[in-house]
C-alpha cells in the first residue's frame, strides 16, 4: 500500500482538535491495550497531534513530525514499523519463513504457504479482518504490517492464496518518511 | 521515559540502506553495507560472510542461508534469556493495571449544561438518560415537543450520545426530566454552572 508514497501524496493535513485527538487515543487503546500505559508519552496531550490526509483514504497520525500510526478508512489504527520495533510486543505476531521475506519486503501480500510451513508460525487466536505484525524466520524484527483476511484456523485450514494483507513494510515509502514536515 | 514503563528497545538500524542490520541481507544493495555492518554490527552475520565482498552466486546465498539460520538459532537463545527478562516486567504492569487503571463504572446521572451560542442564544445539553435506559430518540422527540424548540441527538465527546436542546430550558428540564422518566430521580440530576457540578435539587 505504500509501496509509492511520498509528500505529494498528502492531500492535506490539520492539527486535530483535543476531542478527536481523544478519540483517536482511545481507539488506540482499545486495539493495543499493552500500549496503553506509554500513550502519554507518545501522544502527549500538550504536543499538538497532526493527522494527514493522504490519497485512498489514508490517514496518518503524526506528532512532533513522525509518523506513529496509520489507518485507512474507519479501519483500525496501525503503528508504523519504526513504532512496533520500539515496542514488539504490542501486536498478535505471525512469522513467515525465510522464502517469504524477500517477496513480502517488495510489497507482496503474505500467503498462507508461507506462514504455515515449518518455518512460520501463526498465533491461532487471530481473526479476521485485524492488524498483525509480521516477523520472519530467525529474524528478531518485524519486516511488516499486516490485515488479516482470513482467521488463523482458516489460514491454515484453506493454505491457499491471501492470508495477510500487506499494509507497510521495511523500506517502502512510509518506512522512508521518517520525519514529515 | 518514566521507569516503570517498558522500555522502548533499540533497534540497530543499518547506517547505509536504514533497514534493520538484519534485514540489509534483504535490502536494496548489500554489498554496499557490509563494511558498515562490519564495523557495527559485529555478530548480526558471520564474519566470513560480511568479509567477502564478492560472491554473489546462487551457490553462495544457498550457503550463507545455512549459515544464517545457525546463527538465527544462537541469536534466539540470547533473545529467550531477554524475553523472560520483560516477561517479569510485565506481570508488574498486569499487577499495576488493575490497581490504578481499572476503568470507572459510570454513574447513572442526568448532567445538563448550558452552552451559550451567541450572546442570547443558547443550547441546553442533557447528557446521561441513556444510562437510565431511556431511548435518546425518543427523548429528543419529547423534549423538543414540550418547550417547542429544535431537539436532536448529538454524539458528544468519546462517542457518547447527548440531546442537544435549543434555548435556554434548564429550570424547566428537572421537572420535565422527573415527571416523564419516574426511574430517574431528581438527587441524580446534575447542572454544570461555571465548569462545576451542581446538585439541582
Amino acid at each position: 500500500m505504500f509501496k509509492k508514497f511520498s509528500s505529494e501524496d498528502i492531500s492535506g493535513q490539520n492539527q486535530v482538535k483535543a476531542s478527536v485527538q481523544r478519540r483517536i487515543r482511545q481507539s488506540i487503546a482499545e486495539e493495543y491495550p499493552l500500549l496503553e500505559p506509554l500513550l502519554e508519552d507518545m501522544l502527549p496531550k500538550k504536543s499538538p497531534m497532526i493527522v494527514v490526509k493522504c490519497q485512498n483514504h489514508l490517514n496518518l497520525v503524526v506528532v512532533n513530525n513522525v509518523p506513529l500510526f496509520f489507518n485507512i478508512r474507519d479501519g483500525p489504527y496501525m503503528p508504523t514499523l519504526r513504532l512496533l520495533h520500539q515496542y514488539p510486543n504490542i501486536m498478535k505476531k505471525f512469522q513467515v519463513d525465510r522464502g517469504a521475506i524477500k517477496f513480502v519486503l517488495s510489497g507482496a501480500n503474505i500467503m498462507c504457504p508461507g506462514l504455515t510451513s515449518p518455518g512460520g508460525v501463526l498465533d491461532n487466536e487471530v481473526e479476521e479482518e485485524t492488524p498483525v505484525a509480521i516477523m520472519a524466520e530467525g529474524k528478531q524484527h518485524a519486516l511488516a504490517i499486516g490485515f488479516t483476511k482470513m482467521s488463523a484456523k482458516d489460514i491454515s485450514t484453506i493454505n491457499k492464496g491471501i492470508g495477510v494483507d500487506n499494509m507497510h513494510y521495511l523500506n517502502d515509502g512510509l518506512w522512508k518518511m521518517e520525519r514529515l514536515e | 521515559m518514566a521507569a516503570e514503563k517498558p522500555a522502548p528497545a533499540k533497534v540497530l538500524y543499518c547506517g547505509v540502506c536504514g533497514l534493520p542490520a538484519e534485514y540489509c541481507e534483504f535490502g536494496p544493495d548489500f554489498e554496499r553495507c557490509k563494511p558498515w555492518l562490519r564495523a557495527h554490527a559485529p555478530g548480526v552475520y558471520p564474519d566470513e560472510l560480511v568479509a567477502s565482498s564478492s560472491g554473489g552466486d546462487d551457490k553462495d546465498v544457498g550457503k550463507v542461508g545455512e549459515r544464517l539460520q545457525g546463527v538465527s538459532i544462537s541469536t534466539a537463545d540470547g533473545s529467550t534469556s531477554a524475553g523472560g527478562a520483560s516477561a517479569s516486567s510485565k506481570t508488574e504492569e498486569v499487577k499495576r493495571l488493575p490497581g490504578g487503571k481499572l476503568k470507572k463504572k459510570d454513574k447513572q446521572e442526568v448532567i445538563i449544561e448550558k452552552i451559550v451560542r451567541n450572546k442570547r442564544k443558547c443550547v441546553t445539553v442533557v447528557k446521561g438518560l441513556d444510562l437510565f435506559g431511556v431511548k435518546l430518540s425518543d427523548a429528543s422527540k419529547k423534549l423538543g415537543k414540550k418547550f417547542a424548540t429544535g431537539a436532536s441527538v448529538v454524539k458528544g465527546p468519546t462517542e457518547k450520545e447527548q440531546i442537544d436542546v435549543q434555548g435556554d430550558i434548564s429550570y424547566d428540564v428537572v421537572d420535565f426530566i422527573t415527571a416523564t422518566w419516574p426511574d430517574v430521580p431528581e438527587s441524580a440530576v446534575y447542572f454544570i454552572e461555571d465548569g462545576r457540578k451542581v446538585a439541582a435539587a
